[in-house]
């Protein structure tokens, strides 16, 4: 027991560091799940996988069947936080400019309407789609310099095991932006 | 080897619970901050009724004269959950100062949040709303959780915060008491 508290303990603590890097990875030494970071132009953004289990689970207690949630949970999603630390302004993002690149070709990130358009053919409770809904990570967000951020799920929607890179784009005033994270893994 | 077997699969069990009753913030989620950004424009905050724990209406309208915090939320949100117990402190802090704090929890029920309160420490004692069908999500302008706004007695807004805050923070407490003086 006390071994199982240790290692929960020491994987809690590596993965609360925030490396001031270009691009860090971790991997938590409980789930195996894989974190990509990285700081660019004041702002924060990480990937981290979330595992096919770990999706069915979140969802499964918010009213989805194994079977319903079964496509979405496959579809390479991830923990996505965007956060403005120390932008020169107000970060302004639209999530379906924001590409992935594979193969040297480039794809957007499905959209949270991708979803819920097949989750709702699906009869599927209300609460079940509100919580989905809302688990998201936002389609269009502000931040303010600071500290304003999200956590959300993004589907990338490439199969188990893909390597891609992702470029999240924002703009300040009209002025763009982008961070880059470069061979990111789909969690098997 | 039976124990061995034993423990892992026990951590993966407890990985999975924990990330069920919540996306485990065990990701490198950033720390909670204490800005909270002024709206500068006079800009009059929306409709806001829903029922409460007891099954009784709260309308933001009848507070008018308070300084109202309207904290948007849910169970399964990890930031939400984090900044939960600093929510309660403030509103320890400021409960007898003409201060009101609204949470207004998204598409759940009494069933799902009532347990979860009783795991926050300090467990909150402000008044929870219910708003089952995100409906108040649109007019509020919240396109993420948690975002909580901070209300004048007259109505207008005063401050946003999106994203998880340290709500007992100093800083939070002056600003919040100032807007009741």
């Amino acid at each position: 027991m006390k071994g199982v508290i240790l290692a929960t303990a020491v994987s809690f603590y590596s993965l609360s560091c925030f490396a001031a890097a270009q691009q860090t990875f971790q991997v938590d030494s409980v789930t195996g799940a894989a974190t990509w970071m990285t700081n660019q132009h004041g702002v924060n953004f990480s990937l981290t996988q979330i595992l096919p289990q770990q999706a069915q689970a979140f969802y499964v207690n918010r009213g989805f069947t194994l079977k319903q949630i079964q496509s979405y949970a496959t579809s390479c999603v991830f923990m996505t936080v965007l956060r403005n630390d120390n932008a020169p302004g107000t970060i302004h993002f639209v999530r379906k400019n924001w590409s992935v690149v594979i193969d040297g070709k480039s794809r957007r990130v499905l959209s949270t309407d991708h979803w819920l358009q097949q989750l709702k053919s699906n009869n599927i409770k209300k609460s079940a789609l509100v919580a989905f809904r809302w688990a998201q990570f936002p389609s269009e967000q502000k931040y303010e310099p600071g500290g304003d951020w999200n956590q959300g799920m993004l589907t990338v929607g490439l199969a188990p095991g893909s390597v891609f890179d992702v470029i999240a784009r924002w703009d300040i005033d009209g002025k763009p932006y982008t961070a880059k994270l470069q061979e990111v893994r789909c969690a098997n | 080897m039976q124990t061995k077997s034993f423990v892992r699969t026990f951590i993966i069990f407890f990985a999975v619970i924990v990330f069920a009753n919540g996306i485990s913030y065990a990701d490198g989620a950033p720390p909670l901050t204490h800005k909270l950004t002024k709206i500068s424009q006079s800009i009059m905050a929306p409709a806001l009724r829903f029922k409460n724990m007891d099954d009784e209406i709260v309308d933001i309208k009848d507070l008018r004269g308070k300084v109202v915090i309207v904290n948007f939320w849910a169970t399964w949100c990890p930031p939400c959950r984090r900044e939960m117990g600093s929510l309660e402190r403030l509103h320890q802090a400021t409960k007898d100062k003409n201060i009101v704090i609204l949470a207004v929890n998204i598409g759940e029920d009494v069933d799902t949040v009532f347990p979860f309160m009783g795991t926050v420490e300090p467990s909150p004692s402000f008044p929870v709303l219910f708003d089952t069908d995100a409906a108040a999500m649109k007019p509020w302008n919240v396109n993420g959780l948690p975002t909580t706004y901070f209300i004048k007695p007259d109505g207008t807004i005063a401050y946003r915060a999106v994203g998880g805050r340290e709500f007992d923070h100093p800083d939070i407490l002056q600003k919040t008491i100032a807007l009741a003086q």
